[in-house]
């Protein structure tokens, strides 16, 4: 009878200690998991804008659906920008502007062009 | 009325409508900055009202660092004076001007102060005063005639050449910065291409895209500043011009003047 009252508390024990164990894990694992993962959304956004705005220089050599993905891309971003911090968002959201202005602007171009092509 | 009052009255009252008359047609002359004065650019959104003088930013100090495209389109200042609405909580969150002042950056072996702080004591003060000079005499660390002494010269504007400068390897100006500048390939040069000036006799204007893209890239000009697509389209006059529309925009502030004529009317007449 003793014996089994002994198993029995320790049984209770172990599992309560095992429960605290898990809780306790995931109190301190909760929030640096959401941070990491607000990190990671950031890099996320960071690394887009970064492949979208790198290609400026290249903007004459794209087809014309090479640019309307780009632009599309750059519509994409811009809610993602918007909701960054009041600095971040202003600073990324004209550089965005200015980078989507010019694959608009090549595209225009182009269109102008093949039409002008297809006229002759 | 007495006659002796009145006649003098109203030739003062005359005089008056038609030094008016005068002043309002021919407006009053602008005066020509000096060398070192060109470019400067005064900044007041927020200085004022904080009790602090207006921002006084000198473009030639920027220029000999850094492209106009790393502070215009990476950084993300607004072409125009006052046009980016720049905080110092921006600055001291490492935005605009805060992007290189911000106590870590090192120039030439110097590290480049910081811009606003969160926190300002009152040893900051002449800190704050590097920048927020308008009115200020303020001691700088640059000195422009120092600066501008082995650079090769030019008649107007900051009285110097600066692409030749750049081309003689006397300024280096960095076009990209780490971590702000997304990483780019170098830019395929497009054709430089003549325009036709509307006045007989007036030589052509030949437009250096090599020139412009060196500094500016593509989406400085394109299409904020040029938003023509097809060429000749768009008519451009000296009046806009000169009002700060298309080359205005630097050609009336910061790269030389519209008084440097033939540096873009530079094709020879044909007989």
């Amino acid at each position: 009878m003793v014996l089994k009252a002994k198993f029995k508390a320790t049984t209770v024990a172990v599992l309560l200690s095992m429960g605290l164990a898990l809780y306790s894990v995931r109190a301190i694992g909760g929030p640096s998991a959401s941070a990491a993962q607000a990190d990671a959304a950031q890099e996320s956004w960071q690394k887009e804008f970064d492949s979208i705005c790198a290609q400026t220089e290249d903007a004459m050599t794209f087809s014309q659906a090479e640019l309307t993905d780009l632009i599309r891309r750059c519509d994409n971003l811009q809610p993602r920008i918007e909701k960054l911090d009041e600095s971040r968002k202003k600073v990324h959201l004209e550089r965005l502007r200015k980078c989507r202005g010019l694959y608009a602007y090549v595209l225009d171009a182009k269109r102008l062009d093949s039409k002008a092509k297809e006229k002759k | 009325m007495n006659n002796k009052i009145f006649t003098p009255l109203v030739l003062i009252l005359v005089s008056c409508l038609f030094c008016g008359l005068a002043l309002s047609q021919t407006g009053t002359k602008k005066k020509r900055p000096l060398p070192y004065e060109y470019g400067r650019v005064v900044i007041d959104n927020y200085s004022q009202k904080a009790d602090l003088a207006p921002v006084v930013f000198e473009h030639w100090i920027h220029r000999s660092m850094f492209t106009c495209r790393v502070c215009h389109v990476d950084i993300g200042f607004a072409m125009k004076a006052g046009g980016t609405d720049i905080k110092a909580a921006d600055n001291a969150h490492g935005y605009y001007c805060g992007t290189c002042h911000n106590g870590k950056m090192v120039v030439d072996g110097k590290t480049v102060f910081p811009a606003c702080s969160r926190k300002v004591n009152l040893e900051d003060e002449k800190r704050c005063e590097r920048c927020h000079s308008y009115g200020l005499k303020v001691a700088s660390d640059f000195d422009f005639f120092q600066f501008s002494q082995p650079l090769p010269k030019e008649r107007f504007g900051n009285g110097l050449d600066w692409e030749k400068s750049e081309q003689l390897g006397l300024i280096k100006p960095a076009s990209f910065l780490p971590g702000v500048s997304a990483p780019r390939n170098s830019l395929a040069v497009q054709k430089d291409f003549a325009l036709n000036p509307k006045v007989e006799g007036m030589p052509d204007i030949i437009f250096s895209h090599k020139k412009h893209t060196v500094w500016n890239g593509c989406e400085l000009c394109h299409p904020d500043i040029f938003m023509g697509v097809k060429r000749g389209a768009v008519k451009y006059t000296m009046v806009d011009i000169s009002e700060g529309r298309s080359c205005g925009a630097c050609h009336t502030t910061v790269a030389f003047p519209l008084t440097d004529c033939q540096r873009c009317h530079s094709k020879p007449v044909q007989p």
